[in-house]
């Protein structure tokens, strides 16, 4: 995509309303100000070559620069050589269509989806864990992408500034800054996928995110929450003291989509440490059992079952058991199908 | 002197009955409260009544059906009521091994983790966390403490004649070779997920601890921990050095090795119950001295009993002020027993007394 | 009571610090150990309290084998003062001279009356009975020398062992210490005092042994030893022998 060149906006792309000015103005200052000359889509398109340049206002949207936790991030051109830390980031990239542009991946959190195995099996791994920068420098990437705002450190894949004066940018998954301020109040699958746009913005396919998010958007508006007033657990790690999802991230909007009152959500955080006799005292109807390959959802159900101080609990004694991998927990564009896939386990129990 | 002289006592000391009496009568009524106090909305009279009734049926009889329902007595009799026991026994077990590491070892700062005991420990219990196979913890961190201790004495021991000096050296080197261990091993292996378990663990918690964790803990501290209560005119001889202690007809190097010993095997017990509690095993005994003075014997069981009523406080506030989040009951200890210790200090400076 | 060591020796490390000490400590007396820095007087005086374990040779007391008998009988016969006491301990005096009782008790028990009496009387006799509640950290050196010597009296020794009892003790304190050592011979207790001042031994002593090397040089009463011409070769400097104006003991001088 030759940068400089004018804009040309297309055929008329699908309109995604008030969320996607939404989005938009509340992410992309810079685009925003080409967006309002144009409601068409932000970010140019891929033009064919001969098309006219019919609204000469709309200014290449390259080098574009945003805000990402806090940190100033310019991107010069739509990258082309991304390294992707923790799934959520790869899966992002896979699921805009942009596999092609991976060069190398980081710290999986388990098994992609079928729908992209195939593309991801070819996928260069750069570590099990956290590459260190020199392994990322030495892939020559212009952008690395990761899940959390810790795996940019200098013992990580590298410090955000120096990566930044070594001509990488670097972005980082809103809904994990580590900054408050910079964190969403709550997660809400607005933000998720105001986070598509973002990145589609950033790879320069801003169509592909449209569809995407309309794609999830569509199927998340079919889905009929829950109107029993059931209680759940997100019991996503721990033994002794369970670590769970609480108020304000991805599994409390997964919860909300799904029907089910989170009782750890009354403590305003994404994920926290909780207590087995609060557990045993609000007696959840339904546990939510995240899979993860290093705490698999089997080991849970035998620890629930076998720990006398759990194995009363209503859902254990009934297995009442909702299964969850874990790269889906994470804010992502897993987090859909995931609510939706909850859902049809939870009519599947019968309750 | 005649027979019936009433022979001088330090007139600003408690004397050891009394102060024995009040503080066994202190740590049962904050067992019986603690086991009331939990984010469980349970009125105490149900809580002492589940008791009752399952005690009862130990002993053969009681009622067919738990009269809180299932679910609300295991919060009870499975979560609430071994924690408190637990912590009871492991506030018991670590203020007697303190003092006693402090009276071997002639350091007011030792503490019963000297030898290397909970680096090692940690390095077992680490490895095992994340390897993930949990339920071996407390074995692998056992061990981990007794492969540390004799690391620790054959260190000692290989530059001649075990001294307390050379011990205490020796303990430092292994704990730090045992740290950067850990340190490795959870760097290099452990996954999002199992930090927290690895620092709750390095912190010391009591959360989980079953009734297999009242057996180990109460077990260890009332045969180990009595024993070694029972050694306390010993330890008064270690008080002027080996050569007094020699000269009064201590056995001085065996005498050493068995405490010594006894002690590791005790932490050992005790860390692989609750990890690495802090601050209980050097802080109470100071606390106790205070009172009591610093005659082993009356300084012993002292310490024991309320370094048990300290623990079960400790880890109720740990279960209870942030609820329903628990915080790993080392953090509250540290943060009572740094300030506690920094006063005592002070206070036996300003009175005096050797520092 | 009296102290009677055969051949006794003791080496570490190769350095050979006792090569066969055979000496007598008269029952009832004040024998004092003399010799130049390095002589052994320490070691032997540690290997008599049952401290260390002689590499070869007996000691007897009163004719019981000091090296056969358990060592907490030992203790309750034998009692040893040393020359630098450890680092201050935070007890108070009469907890420090309770410890002294340590040989006399059972394992569990408590400060029978009995015991309670021995401490009594041991801080009176080494004068320190009005610092009997003060924390040792509180006191002069001199009176904490005397502290550690309750404790050791509070062992109801037969035999007491005492290593340069006086460095610490001004002229005063001296004095009062060697008539306490007398009252103590009175009394039937074998006192056997390392001593570095030979003018203090030759005004006290009953009875001298001389070790020089780790063997005894000479032996026997205050006028056979403390002469010039056994002197002289040990210590290496000239030496000259009056009379004390008073007692009529030997009063030495050194060139």
């Amino acid at each position: 995509m030759p940068a400089g060149t004018p804009s040309v906006p297309p055929a008329r792309p699908r309109r995604a309303g008030r969320s996607r000015a939404v989005a938009v103005a509340a992410l992309l200052p810079a685009l925003a100000l080409a967006a309002c000359a144009t409601p068409a889509a932000p970010g140019p398109e891929t033009p064919p070559a001969d098309a006219p340049a019919a609204r000469a206002a709309t200014p290449d949207p390259y080098p574009l620069t945003l805000e990402n936790c806090g940190v100033e991030v310019t991107v010069e051109a739509p990258p082309q050589r991304v390294v992707t830390i923790k799934s959520s980031a790869t899966e992002m990239l896979l699921a805009l269509g942009l596999a092609d542009r991976i060069v190398g991946i980081g710290f999986p959190d388990g098994p992609v989806p079928d729908a992209w195995a195939e593309e991801a099996a070819d996928l260069p791994v750069l570590s099990d864990r956290v590459p260190s920068a020199e392994v990322v420098l030495g892939v020559e990437p212009d952008l690395v992408y990761a899940g959390w705002e810790s795996n940019l450190t200098a013992d990580g894949a590298g410090d955000r500034a120096t990566l930044a004066e070594l001509g990488v940018a670097t972005y980082v998954s809103p809904s994990a800054c580590r900054d408050p301020a910079h964190q969403p109040d709550t997660l809400t699958f607005e933000h998720v996928w105001a986070e598509i746009a973002e990145v589609a913005a950033i790879m320069g396919v801003p169509d592909a995110a449209a569809d995407l998010v309309a794609e999830q958007r569509a199927a998340l508006a079919d889905l009929r929450p829950d109107e029993r007033g059931l209680t759940a657990l997100w019991y996503s790690s721990g033994t002794d003291i369970p670590y769970v999802g609480a108020g304000i991230g991805a599994p409390q909007m997964i919860l909300d989509a799904v029907g089910l009152t989170n009782i750890a959500g009354g403590v305003a955080d994404t994920w926290t440490s909780f207590s087995w006799e609060q557990v045993a005292a609000d007696d959840p109807d339904v546990i939510v059992l995240v899979d993860a390959t290093w705490n698999s959802a089997a080991k849970k159900r035998e620890l629930l079952a076998t720990s006398p101080a759990t194995a009363n609990l209503t859902a254990v004694r009934e297995e009442r058991y909702l299964v969850v991998p874990f790269p889906a927990t994470e804010a992502g564009v897993r987090n859909v199908s995931a609510a939706l896939d909850l859902a049809a386990q939870l009519a599947a129990l019968d309750l | 002197m005649s027979a019936g002289a009433d022979v001088a006592r330090p007139r600003h000391r408690v004397p050891t009955g009394l102060a024995a009496a009040f503080a066994a009568a202190a740590l049962l009524v904050s067992v019986t409260l603690a086991v009331t106090i939990g984010p469980a909305d349970l009125a105490p009279a149900d809580v002492w009544r589940s008791i009752g009734d399952h005690l009862a049926t130990l002993l053969g009889g009681g009622p067919a059906e738990p009269a809180l329902g299932a679910l609300r007595d295991g919060i009870v009799w499975e979560l609430r009521l071994p924690r408190v026991l637990t912590a009871a026994a492991v506030g018991a077990g670590l203020s007697v091994a303190g003092a006693v590491m402090q009276g071997l070892t002639r350091n007011p700062l030792a503490d019963p983790y000297l030898l290397g005991l909970s680096s090692g420990a940690s390095l077992g219990a680490v490895a095992v966390l994340v390897l993930g196979v949990s339920v071996l913890l407390p074995v692998a961190a056992f061990a981990g403490a007794l492969v540390a201790l004799v690391a620790a004495l054959a260190l000692a021991g290989a530059a001649g004649a075990i001294t307390p000096g050379r011990t205490v050296l020796a303990g430092l080197a292994v704990a730090q070779l045992a740290a950067a261990g850990t340190s490795f091993v959870i760097f290099w292996s452990a996954t999002g997920d199992s930090y927290r378990e690895i620092l709750s663990w390095l912190m010391g918690s009591l959360a989980g601890a079953g009734w297999g964790a009242v057996g180990i803990a109460v077990g260890a501290t009332a045969v180990l921990g009595t024993g070694l209560a029972l050694q306390g005119r010993v330890l008064d001889a270690f008080a002027f050095g080996d050569t007094a202690a020699a000269a009064l007809g201590i056995a001085v190097g065996r005498t050493r090795w068995l405490l010594l010993t006894v002690v590791a095997l005790l932490t050992g017990a005790l860390v692989a119950v609750s990890g690495s509690i802090g601050f209980v095993g050097l802080a109470l005994p100071h606390a106790v001295r205070f009172v009591v003075g610093v005659a082993h014997r009356r300084l012993l069981p002292l310490a024991a009993l309320v370094g048990a009523t300290f623990l079960v406080w400790a880890d109720t506030a740990a279960r209870t002020v942030f609820e329903p989040r628990e915080l790993p009951v080392g953090i509250v200890t540290a943060f009572l027993g740094a300030p506690v210790f920094a006063v005592l200090l002070w206070r036996r400076r300003a009175a005096g007394a050797d520092a | 009571m009296s102290l009677r060591l055969a051949d006794v020796r003791w080496s570490v490390a190769g350095a050979t610090i006792l090569d066969g000490v055979t000496a007598e400590a008269p029952g009832g007396r004040l024998t004092g150990l003399l010799g130049p820095n390095g002589a052994g007087k320490s070691t032997l005086l540690r290997v008599v309290a049952g401290v260390l374990a002689p590499d070869a040779g007996g000691a007897t007391l009163d004719g019981a084998d000091l090296l056969a008998v358990p060592r907490r009988e030992r203790a309750r016969r034998v009692a040893l003062v040393e020359q630098e006491a450890t680092a201050v301990v935070p007890l108070t005096v009469r907890e420090a001279v309770e410890v002294g009782r340590t040989p006399h008790l059972s394992r569990w028990g408590g400060l029978a009356d009995r015991d309670r009496r021995a401490v009594d009387d041991a801080l009176a006799a080494a004068g320190v009975a009005g610092l009997a509640d003060r924390a040792l950290g509180t006191l002069s050196g001199g009176e904490r020398q005397r502290a550690h010597l309750a404790r050791a009296l509070a062992q109801e020794p037969r035999l007491l062992l005492l290593d340069e009892p006086t460095n610490h003790l001004d002229v005063h304190a001296r004095l009062e210490l060697l008539a306490l050592l007398r009252r103590l011979t009175a009394a039937d207790v074998t006192v056997v005092a390392a001593l570095h001042d030979l003018n203090l031994a030759a005004a006290a002593c009953d009875h001298v042994v001389l070790l020089d090397a780790g063997r005894v040089v000479a032996e026997g009463p205050v006028e056979e030893v403390l002469v010039p011409a056994v002197l002289e070769p040990v210590y290496r400097v000239r030496c000259d022998v009056l009379a004390h104006p008073v007692t009529g003991r030997p009063v030495l001088t050194f060139t």
